[in-house]
């Protein structure tokens, strides 16, 4: 009989559990659903043919520095930003860029889009997921496997 | 499970614990070894090695966490004094770890990215972990009665686990600064095989380490309770 009893109030205080934290987490959801543009640090240049009103407002876009478009002009660093659908961003920064942005590696550049050019504020370098010896680099490219720059 | 005393568990655990600081040093000191002579990385150079202090205390402060959330439900549900004292002590390890997440993170951020800080899925979602870590533990202190602080500090610590898939696959949701898992992803790692083992034995090393900070942990809060009840008895 009190087996009984008590299995009862284990399956109360789960049941009573399973509730608290399923409404937290649906409440946690639809927050992060709804604020999922917001949540997201950047666009990619794609996304950008899709939105309107990109003039004047302060954006972040993320992708690759296109191969061959790094240039230092006039005193401004020059070069596009491409993603994987091949749209680019023609972007200007007048300062120091980061150690690690390099050509065909990941960038982040936070400014505003005056006319078709994206005048940079802020540069930051996105690395990726992939670290690997410069030795095995060479290991690849001996056995023609390497797909990098 | 729920038959184990505190008292039992604390015993056992003490029993174990030189051997366990024992293996946690020689594996820590192993992967300094390694972690010195290990080639860098093509792109990033010799920054990419923060990676050996900061990926293990991240998966550990995930899992201590994890492990808090389970045992506060164990705790709830058959009231176990076990259960909450496990949690109970996990808590102060896992707000350390975060601080290290976050403090080497932000070194790292500083070499490769160019900043110390964004507020960006992961960067966040990982500052609001240690804030529960630290919730946690100002709950615990701020009863007179430690059941009572045990209820509701598992609470928080249950509602606390709806934020472990986000710090986790924040990465995959939403696009962020921070890159993507490197080890526990589908498709395998994407490291090579020199810097994976580095990177386990420092994993199993700061285990080891949290392992016998723990039970320490734990013993002195069973030893503590004893000698409160003790005086209770006496007077």
């Amino acid at each position: 009989m009190r087996i009984i009893k008590l299995n009862n109030q284990i399956k109360k205080r789960f049941i009573f559990l399973l509730i608290i934290f399923a409404c937290f987490s649906a409440s946690i959801f639809l927050i992060s659903y709804s604020l999922k543009d917001q949540i997201a640090y950047f666009v990619e240049p794609t996304d950008l043919k899709n939105m309107d009103g990109i003039e004047n407002k302060y954006l972040r876009v993320g992708g690759l520095v296109k191969t061959n478009s790094l240039k230092f002009l006039d005193g401004n660093w020059v070069f596009e930003v491409v993603d994987q659908n091949q749209n680019s961003v023609n972007v200007v920064f007048s300062k120091t860029l980061p150690n690690l942005v390099e050509e065909n590696k990941g960038i982040i550049v936070e400014g505003k889009f005056i006319g078709n050019i994206f005048v940079a504020e802020i540069v930051l370098a996105k690395h990726d997921e992939n670290y690997m010896p410069q030795s095995a680099i060479d290991k690849l490219k001996e056995e023609g496997k390497w797909r990098g720059n | 499970m729920f038959a184990i005393t505190p008292n039992t568990l604390s015993n056992f655990m003490i029993s174990l614990s030189r051997y366990v600081i024992l293996l946690s040093l020689a594996l820590i000191s192993v992967s300094i070894f390694l972690i010195i002579f290990l080639e860098n990385d093509y792109y990033q150079g010799i920054s990419f090695k923060i990676m050996f202090i900061h990926v293990p205390t991240a998966w550990l402060s995930l899992a201590i966490f994890l492990v808090m959330g389970i045992s506060s439900i164990i705790g709830l549900i058959f009231k176990s004094p076990t259960a909450f004292t496990v949690a109970r002590s996990l808590s102060p390890i896992g707000l350390i770890m975060s601080i290290i997440v976050l403090v080497t993170g932000s070194i790292w951020g500083n070499l490769t990215w160019g900043t110390y800080w964004v507020w960006d899925a992961r960067l966040t979602s990982m500052l609001i972990l240690a804030f529960i870590y630290l919730g946690h533990i100002l709950l615990l202190y701020s009863f007179e009665h430690f059941q009572k602080a045990d209820f509701a500090a598992s609470i928080l610590a249950i509602i606390g686990l709806v934020n472990l898939p986000i710090v986790k696959f924040s990465v995959d949701w939403w696009t962020t600064l921070h890159q993507e898992s490197s080890v526990l992803r589908l498709g395998g790692p994407s490291m090579t095989n020199d810097y994976l083992i580095t990177l386990l034995v420092s994993f199993f090393g700061i285990f080891m380490l949290t392992i016998f900070w723990f039970s320490n942990i734990f013993y002195i809060i069973v030893e503590k309770r004893k000698i409160e009840r003790s005086i209770l008895l006496n007077d």
